[in-house]
């Protein structure tokens, strides 16, 4: 078990989401950075699919109540082990009564904690993740109780990688062209190619509402499934990037849709960061 | 039609298709809609969820689709091969809702705008069937198809952003019920004590696409009572 002592601004158990139940309306939802993820639940030979705590923007402190081997990966959040500084990217030996505690998050917005065997909280509707009226607890709150396994996985002793290059220093983004894109005027089209985008102060789990606008006349369409990744264009031009907890269906036109590596990338990014579309063949 | 074929083919990712018709949604294409996504899913094999719009149809593959123009093609051929589907007819539910003013804050400034009585408003909401289109927006969220033309109305300006649980409302061309609270811009008419949406529940929501709906109107004594029932756990759904 791990002892929430004060959860951080936003942090929440992940995997990798809901497939498979879009048709009752559920999102799919799941790690931001799934890239990061990946590399934490590698680093300690965990299943893929192993839940992982999600830390966004500043971290949480943490009261260790068992041993157990643990990585973290993605943004640095400067955490403290007992108030020694450790490194991401790395596999961390822990033992019982240890006090882990995070600070603002540097090269990207979010870190990932895996431990050996992956965060053992309710599993409903076949995933961890957290989410408003699926899972007791929308996010990570004070003094809750996550529990993990207890070396039911051997996890690699000693497993590192140097970090890799951060997602948030990446200013491309793939994308591939949305079902509505052809309806888009070619103005708007070389915009999209050429131009810089920056992410509003509304951003979230569920969206990032772009700052600047494109001028079309595409009418709204149909209501009709959208994804993680689809990037919706309201009647007024503003671009809508849908990011993990997105909605199931969409009545904008759907005009890009962001490539795996790009949606990645984009979760390690925040306000006022900016970025270019680069688009490519599916 | 383009290209005479039946529906456009597009690749929105490597692992997705948006299969789209271009005709208006209507209760012969959700017929059409439905039998397909049951031919897709006993006959390819690859593909692992089928999610519904109105006029379309979303393919998630297991993998990267390696020849697009062969199974283009397949699938074209899937959808007007005459292997059918016995089309089970859906089932009706009776959806009980309080339109007392205690649960409907936007029916008097609704009723004025569509210049009826509140009166007539909720008989005329409460005699329409309505049909299951799919589920979106948020989990256990019906789209209904067959909303009275009186009673259409454009969304509200400014979203109110906290609509409870339960609330039915009138938005647009449609009427839906929110399964959570949540964020909404439609006119709030009326409550039902029935859920939506259990997590808990083998099967999340009772209805599905392809299903009708039909409101009846309850006091707020008898919706006070099943809202009790429901929160024991002792209230049981069943179609008419």
């Amino acid at each position: 078990m791990i002892e929430v002592l004060y959860p951080g601004l936003h942090s929440s158990i992940q995997d990798l989401g809901r497939l498979g139940q879009q048709s009752l309306g559920v999102p799919i939802g799941g790690a931001m950075d799934q890239n990061a993820m990946h590399w934490a639940n590698r680093l300690l030979n965990n299943p893929k699919h192993s839940a992982v705590l999600e830390m966004s923007f500043k971290g949480p402190k943490l009261l260790f109540h068992q041993s157990t081997t643990m990585v973290l990966a993605g943004a640095d959040m400067n955490a403290r082990l007992n108030g020694l500084l450790i490194p991401s990217y790395s596999t961390i030996e822990i033992k019982e009564k240890d006090l882990l505690e995070f600070g603002n998050a540097n090269r990207g917005k979010r870190t990932y904690m895996a431990v050996a065997g992956g965060f053992q909280t309710p599993e409903i509707l076949g995933s961890r993740s957290q989410f408003e009226g699926i899972t007791a607890e929308p996010m990570l709150s004070k003094t809750k109780l996550i529990p993990f396994d207890v070396m039911k996985f051997k996890p690699s002793k000693g497993a590192r990688i140097s970090p890799p290059k951060a997602a948030s220093k990446e200013i491309i983004i793939s994308v591939y062209q949305g079902p509505d894109f052809h309806l888009l005027p070619d103005k708007a089209k070389n915009e999209l190619r050429q131009n810089n985008f920056s992410i509003s102060i509304k951003n979230s789990r569920m969206a990032y509402v772009l700052e600047e606008k494109l001028v079309h006349q595409i009418p709204s369409t149909w209501t009709a499934p959208v994804i993680p990744g689809t990037v919706q264009c309201t009647p007024d031009g503003t671009l809508i990037v849908l990011m993990r907890d997105a909605q199931t269906t969409g009545g904008y036109p759907r005009i890009l849709q962001v490539s795996d590596d790009g949606l990645n990338c984009l979760a390690q990014k925040s306000t006022k960061d900016s970025f270019q579309f680069q688009l490519r063949a599916v | 039609m383009t290209n005479g074929q039946p529906f456009r083919f597009f690749m929105m990712h490597p692992k997705i298709v948006i299969l789209e018709w271009e005709s208006e949604p209507s209760d012969l294409l959700l017929s059409e809609l439905i039998s397909f996504q049951k031919k897709i899913l006993s006959q390819v094999k690859e593909v692992i969820q089928i999610t519904q719009g109105y006029c379309s149809l979303m393919l998630f593959h297991k993998n990267k689709i390696d020849n697009i123009e062969d199974y283009q093609v397949r699938l074209h051929r899937l959808y007007t091969s005459k292997y059918r589907f016995t089309h089970k007819k859906g089932k009706l539910w009776q959806i009980p809702v309080c339109y007392h003013e205690d649960y409907a804050p936007d029916l008097k400034s609704l009723a004025i705008q569509l210049n009826l009585s509140p009166k007539t408003l909720i008989e005329k909401h409460f005699s329409a069937q309505y049909q299951v289109y799919f589920i979106g927006f948020l989990p256990g969220f019906l789209y209904l198809n067959g909303l009275p033309e009186a009673l259409k109305i454009p969304r509200k300006e400014q979203p109110n952003p906290h609509v409870p649980r339960g609330s039915v409302a009138i938005g647009g061309k449609q009427t839906g019920i929110y399964p959570m609270n949540s964020p909404g811009g439609w006119y709030i008419i009326g409550k039902t004590p029935y859920s939506f949406f259990d997590p808990n529940n083998k099967e999340p929501c009772f209805a599905q696409a392809g299903d009708a709906v039909q409101f009846q109107s309850i006091s707020k004594k008898e919706y006070l009572k099943l809202e009790e029932q429901r929160i024991k756990g002792s209230l049981k759904i069943k179609p008419l």
